[in-house]
């Protein structure tokens, strides 16, 4: 609650713990976002919606 | 501004960690229910497994007309990484996190892939099988993204389930353990069984469009199940953080040794791996033994599978039982094997002698035996876990297990749809090849329970000691003393 320079406002982790957090984030976005290219790309194989 | 953060500081520190996916404090007693959520897990690895030997091995076959070396060579990919469950628990076990976690970061991921591969694998199969335009794609292409979709559920349903044992193992004391056990493998039958049943309906009328959203729609379910299975059971542990940092994990090799040093340990694998594979290959082949040797009909034959998994049940709920009140697990599962042995006996002599009652005693007594073995065999490792190995242990059991009956299910398939096709391969009757595969699993049983006879000293000292005992306990509560 009381001002910590080495916590990370609002949410009271540590700066370690919020770049662990954002870490997961950023994974998944990667994960997700080649999987879904993936996808696409495989769908515009079979059925493509462009050309 | 200041009011505001002082606003938001109050609110946040009231609401906030409700919200949070990780429990604040380690609780000392685990509710049944929580366990129970936690277990949803293994409904999703049931579903992929199911939908991998089951559901696309058909569908691939026969609605996708892909060659069936080709959809062999696809399934058994994700059997490639089964001994990598060593080294994920491995790295779960030394895992270093801000947080504190060990065992969360891994599951999560492990669903990630298990959503990706179900995510693309209706495309990838539609390319492979040349539908729509895929017809002119290059054939790399198809062959490519299926395996990529394979491997990706292979490696997730691995590691989810591997650090998901690890993780029920964290949160239990030893005498609990049997009802966590227990409670897994109940949900992994109950995945398996009810994903059967549901996407067999889902696809009795197969359109490539049935197929995307079935596929994906396990895919949703397993990212839904797994989240829900994980929230809030891994602490947020400073102290551990702090630990994590300075502890110094010793390489991966010199922890396998280490682990394999333990008393038994390799002898008990080498157990669970005859037991499985022995079990593993009855499953696949009792359906057609029935109606090919003595003439039940398909809904007949149907039935058979629920009368092995009413055994199996029934073989978990006594080794929960029994284990709960403190028996040791080894003799059990000794027992286990040794009911297997006269069950496949029945089977064998019941089309020679004609007589089906016999046929359903067998398989009940069989389902009951690989009930009672999974249990205690399972049970057993954990209990022989050393605290800060837990992953590690629990990695080489399903390195193991998951080989061993992926072997055995696929050969039960080979060797199942070899008979199916030429009924009059021998001049000795239907079931004489059958009776072969039977027999053989029989002696697998027996030289399981041979290897498993000595391991009764080491347990029986162990207990008698009790210092594996203390040790665990103390170890738990601060789990990060790698030395």
């Amino acid at each position: 609650m009381t001002d910590d320079p080495d916590k990370v406002w609002p949410t009271g982790l540590t700066l370690r713990e919020a770049e662990e957090v954002h870490s997961y984030l950023i994974d998944g976005t990667r994960v997700f976002g080649a999987i879904a290219a993936i996808a696409h790309i495989l769908v515009a194989v079979s059925t493509p919606w462009l050309g | 501004m200041l009011d505001y953060r002082a606003f938001a500081l109050r609110t946040l520190s009231r609401v906030g960690p409700r919200y949070l996916p990780f429990a604040d404090v380690a609780t000392a007693e685990v509710p049944l229910g929580r366990l129970l959520r936690l277990s949803l897990f293994q409904v999703t690895v049931g579903m992929a497994l199911v939908l991998l030997v089951g559901t696309l091995n058909r569908v691939m076959i026969v609605e996708l007309a892909v060659p069936a070396s080709l959809v062999a060579g696809m399934l058994a990919l994700p059997l490639v990484f089964a001994p990598f469950r060593t080294l994920i628990g491995y790295k779960s076990d030394t895992h270093v996190s801000a947080l504190g976690l060990r065992r969360v970061p891994y599951i999560w991921k492990g669903t990630m892939y298990q959503f990706g591969g179900f995510a693309i694998m209706p495309f990838a199969l539609l390319v492979l099988s040349g539908y729509g335009e895929a017809v002119d794609a290059p054939r790399w292409i198809g062959l490519v993204s299926a395996a990529l979709a394979f491997l990706l559920v292979g490696a997730g349903v691995h590691m989810v389930q591997t650090v998901g044992l690890a993780l029920a193992t964290d949160l239990v004391d030893e005498e609990d353990q049997p009802k966590v056990v227990g409670l897994m493998y109940v949900m992994l039958l109950f995945g398996m069984v009810g994903s059967a049943l549901l996407f067999g309906t889902l696809l009795e009328n197969y359109t490539p469009g049935r197929l995307i959203r079935v596929i994906q729609g396990a895919a949703v379910a397993t990212v839904a199940l797994n989240l829900f299975a994980l929230w809030k059971q891994e602490a947020r542990d400073r102290v551990r953080a702090q630990a994590m940092l300075t502890a110094r994990a010793p390489a991966f090799g010199a922890a396998l040794e280490q682990l394999m040093r333990g008393p038994g340990t390799i002898r008990l694998l080498v157990v669970i791996g005859l037991g499985t594979f022995g079990f593993g290959m009855a499953d696949v082949l009792l359906e057609p033994y029935g109606g090919q040797a003595l003439g039940f009909t398909v809904a007949q034959t149907t039935k058979l599978t629920a009368l092995f998994a009413g055994g199996t049940l029934a073989g978990f709920g006594i080794a929960s039982r029994v284990l709960g009140r403190g028996a040791p697990p080894l003799p059990l599962g000794r027992l286990g094997a040794a009911i297997g042995i006269p069950g496949f006996l029945a089977i064998v002599l019941s089309s020679g002698l004609g007589q089906p009652g016999l046929f359903l005693a067998g398989t009940f007594a069989t389902g009951l035996g690989a009930g009672l073995f999974g249990h205690a065999t399972l049970t057993a490792t954990m209990r022989a876990a050393p605290a800060g190995q837990i992953g590690l242990a629990l990695g080489s059991w399903g390195a193991v297990q998951a080989t061993c009956a992926g072997i055995g299910m696929a050969l039960a398939g080979i060797v199942r749809d070899g008979l199916v096709a030429m009924p009059a391969l021998s001049g000795y009757g239907a079931a004489a090849p059958y009776n072969v595969v039977f027999m053989t699993e029989a002696a697998f049983l027996v030289l399981a329970i041979a290897v498993a006879v000595p391991l009764g000293r080491f347990a029986g000292h162990k207990d008698a000691a009790g210092h594996r005992d203390l040790a665990g306990r103390d170890n738990r509560k601060n789990p990060v003393e790698v030395a």
